[in-house]
């Protein structure tokens, strides 16, 4: 086995040997339907900005759930109880306390926007970094390749610039 | 002492408008009388925002409770760690330190470059004494904070009083982490004012070449460093205060912080273009425009109560300074780049597509991305509520699912951007510095796997973290082994060697490995476990390998607060193997109640125990205990960020270039048309 082959060898061995630190022991506990659609809602008590299953209510005599948040929980069930799909449950709080319920916004009408902008940037970004990128290396590829009259041409000083100037290019 | 604090205040202003009006006068008239006038100017508005801030901490400390705002944030019986606190804990307060830290800054620069670039500083002075004129206008007659405390007397007329005692300060805040967060925080916000005021001062000035980039690269690592640590801080503070098992919400001043943080770095990275490249001047100018404009916004949005935060300690109505101020430095900015931008002319030129300038193209990109979404999620329920007529919320999970891709492909970048060269990078050269990180990251990704570890975006960020880490490790080990051959010395002691040859690239290296950790410990927060449960003494509940055992509960009164304390014995198995002592807290005076939550660390998981309170209906004692794999390599992470942001500060220890004796970085002009640096060097050499 070459010297670098031995290196690379022990790398991915550390790298492995990390593992028990990091991979959790068992896999993880699934929340129950209450908690999972306490999620999708926003506790409603005005002095937190959690959800309804995360509220722990920071500074409030009980850090968990504070009576709102149980209390909407456990509307929650009341509808479940009634054999209430998830949609219709979160569709009842909407028309209780508004579309401020919502702990994220809904996937439909104005809403919409807010999920849709952040692909549109990224890709719109992107589309105007692969032009960028394009244009200076057709720009670079464009100049007249006259290096034999380039080499003549080159004078102490502008072949100290250049040395300048690849310096500060190759330092980092 | 109050009287004094307004008196030096109203000084300072009058000494920042001198600044402002006769640095103008002095930059059109070039008399070096009024250049040296208006810079003492400057330095003497410091000195008096510092006896203003001095005045106020007196206040504190000697219990004056005849001013309103130490009545509103202090009692007698507060630790005299937090009367420090205190100072930041209002709106008041806070704004008179965010003019203190800004005051720190300024000084620093005008004494730094007193005999230096005396064309320029006379620019740079005016805009960083236009920053402070804004905030003590703020300090002076908006919120000022040494309104004596007054009340309707007899007839209904007001008159003068001093309370026995205040009405002490937020709970929330009385924890060490609240004395050096916000510091750092405000030092991030702040800092960023000096970058700003070079780029501007440049642009204005029609400053040659990229010096301006060069003396304002130190002061940018410094504001981003705090903003970094002032982030995380916050994060643990938010971890271990709020007892919510959690670390990061989203919330409105959060993302505040986040925003800057997210252009500063862009600029960061972007600016090598401008310094190597000579590319990216408009977009670099822009950059730092928009991060001292963040900072602004970021303020305004924490304190105007236009998005609802849970920080709601420090909200009045200055939104619309705000505004008038981020309104009038835009047009400024805007003005000046119309103006001038012939001077920002670019030398844009690619060898290839692949290649380090493209990786930054992308980092810029990716940043930017992230940031505006960021921003327009915090944004939303404003924007619908004008659109529709509704408020709609966008809370966690909404900002989770849009930043978690970005951040994964931000560290993927990390990896990549780095080892590729300027200009071109050869098939050859990304085999030989990624092939094996790559098939690190993927050995450890396929175990991981088979371990459990399957949540989708956790196992890219570790493949991705490991993938990461190998290129930059490998990058340290090419380095050293260079030496070694050389010195025969250690690995250790080659790889500081090479560290300090080079601190700029090695200390960028470090800072990248701690984002590393801090990405592998956001990787852990999708296995998080809780269990909650009302316990009598003596049972028992358990939470993955630990069982936890109601031992007693007690009752502690301090000077300040009483806590009621439980005793929970914690066995690793059938083994014991420690006490866990979480509390809650009532404070006296505000009758607030706070949480100390007993937090067992380790590099794989916290065990977070939470006294959640008392059950209403069983009067029992509630156990919240949260099993958070990972988190610790985040705060772990923020340290290394922090020591490497330091090793880039460091001057190199000599240099590692054979090409040119090493000099002061001037100005160069660009080659002739289409002649490029290696085309001429390969030529003259052959």
């Amino acid at each position: 086995m070459t010297k670098g082959r031995t290196v690379v060898a022990t790398f991915v061995l550390l790298a492995l040997a990390t593992l028990p630190l990091i991979v959790p022991v068992e896999a993880q506990q699934f929340s129950d339907r209450a908690k999972n659609i306490g999620s999708q809602l926003k506790c409603m008590c005005g002095s937190c900005s959690m959800t309804a299953a995360g509220c722990s209510h920071p500074g409030g005599e009980f850090s968990g759930p504070c009576p709102t948040a149980k209390g909407m929980l456990q509307q929650v069930d009341q509808h479940a109880a009634k054999g209430e799909t998830d949609e219709q449950i979160v569709q009842a709080f909407v028309q209780e306390y508004g579309t401020t319920v919502y702990a994220e916004p809904p996937k439909s009408g104005f809403s919409l926007v807010a999920w849709v902008m952040p692909t549109v940037y990224l890709v719109f970004g992107a589309l105007v970094v692969i032009f960028v990128i394009s244009r200076w290396v057709r720009k670079n590829g464009s100049e007249p390749a006259g290096h034999a009259a380039t080499a003549k041409a080159i004078s102490p000083e502008l072949l100290e610039r250049a040395k300048r100037l690849a310096e500060r290019e190759t330092e980092d | 002492m109050d009287v004094f604090g307004s008196f030096a205040l109203l000084l300072a202003f009058v000494c920042a408008v001198y600044a402002v009006v006769g640095g103008i006068a002095a930059i059109i008239t070039r008399h070096p009388l009024l250049v040296k006038s208006t810079r003492q100017a400057g330095v003497a508005t410091c000195g008096l925002i510092f006896l203003a801030t001095f005045s106020l901490e007196y206040l504190f400390f000697t219990d004056n409770f005849s001013v309103s705002y130490v009545v509103s944030h202090s009692n007698r019986d507060l630790p005299t760690f937090y009367k420090i606190a205190a100072l930041w804990s209002g709106m008041e307060g806070s704004l008179l330190f965010w003019s203190f830290l800004l005051a720190i800054y300024v000084l620093s620069v005008l004494i730094a470059y007193r005999n230096k670039n005396g064309e320029l500083m006379p620019y740079v002075g005016v805009v960083m004494a236009g920053v402070q004129l804004f905030f003590l206008t703020l300090n002076n007659f908006v919120e000022s904070p040494f309104k004596a405390l007054a009340a309707p007397g007899a007839g209904g007329v007001m008159s003068f009083i001093t309370r026995a005692d205040g009405n002490g300060l937020n709970p929330l805040l009385q924890y060490p982490e609240m004395v050096i967060h916000p510091p750092n925080l405000y030092s991030g916000y702040t800092g960023f004012t000096i970058p700003f005021a070079f780029a501007l001062g440049a642009l204005l000035a029609r400053y040659p070449g990229e010096k301006w980039i060069h003396l304002t690269r130190k002061w940018t690592m410094i504001a981003w460093m705090f903003q970094s640590a002032g982030i995380l801080l916050g994060a643990h503070w938010a971890y271990a205060v709020l007892g919510w098992g959690g670390y990061w919400g989203w919330d409105p001043v959060e993302n505040a912080s986040l925003l800057p943080w997210l252009t500063g770095t862009a600029f960061l990275h972007s600016v090598m273009m401008q310094e190597k490249r000579g590319m990216m001047k408009v977009w670099n100018v822009w950059l730092v425009f928009c991060t001292f404009l963040l900072c602004m916004l970021g303020t305004f949005l924490t304190r105007s109560g236009v998005v609802s935060s849970v920080h709601a300690f420090a909200q009045s109505n200055i939104g619309p300074w705000f505004v008038a101020f981020m309104g009038i430095t835009l047009a400024v900015c805007l003005g000046a780049y119309l103006k001038n931008r012939d001077y920002l002319a670019s030398e844009n030129q690619l060898d290839s597509v692949i290649s380090r300038e493209s990786s930054f193209l992308f980092n810029n990109l990716l940043f930017l991305v992230a940031c505006i979404a960021v921003l327009s999620g915090t944004l939303f329920p404003v924007f619908s509520e004008w659109f529709t007529g509704n408020r709609i919320s966008v809370g966690a999970p909404y900002f989770n699912r849009v930043n978690i891709p970005v951040g994964l492909l931000i560290l993927f970048l990390t990896g990549v951007g780095p080892l590729l060269a300027w200009r071109k990078t050869s098939r050859e050269s990304l085999k030989r510095n990624f092939g094996w990180p790559l098939l690190t990251g993927l050995a450890v990704g396929a175990v991981a796997f088979i371990f459990g570890f399957r949540a989708f975006y956790s196992l890219t960020s570790l493949i991705l973290c490991v993938f990461v880490a190998a290129t930059i490790l490998l990058e340290f080990y090419r380095g050293a082994k260079v030496i070694r051959a050389r010195s025969g010395a250690s690995f250790a002691a080659c790889a500081i060697d090479l560290t300090m040859r080079n601190t700029r690239r090695y200390g960028g290296y470090i800072i990248h490995i701690g984002m590393v950790f801090v990405f592998l410990g956001l990787a852990g927060a999708a296995f998080n476990r809780d269990v909650q449960k009302s316990m009598q003494v003596g049972e028992s509940m358990q939470i993955g390998p630990y069982t936890l055992v109601l031992q007693t509960t007690d009752t502690k009164p301090e000077k300040n607060y009483t806590a009621q304390r439980l005793l929970v014995e914690v066995l690793h198995g059938n083994q014991p193997m420690m006490m866990m002592f979480p509390e809650k807290r009532q404070f006296l005076t505000n009758k607030e109640n706070g949480t100390m939550v007993a937090i067992y660390s380790t590099l794989k998981e916290d065990l977070y125990v939470v006294f959640a309170g008392t059950d209403p209906d069983s009067q029992l004692p509630v156990i919240h205990a949260f099993l958070n794999p990972l988190v610790k390599w985040i705060w772990f992470g923020g340290v290394t960020v922090v020591f490497g942001t330091l090793i880039a500060l460091l001057p190199n220890r000599r240099s590692v270039l054979v090409l040119a004796p090493a000099r002061e970085p001037s100005p160069v002009e660009p080659l002739p048309h289409g002649v490029t640096a290696s085309a001429i060097l390969r030529e003259g050499h052959d």
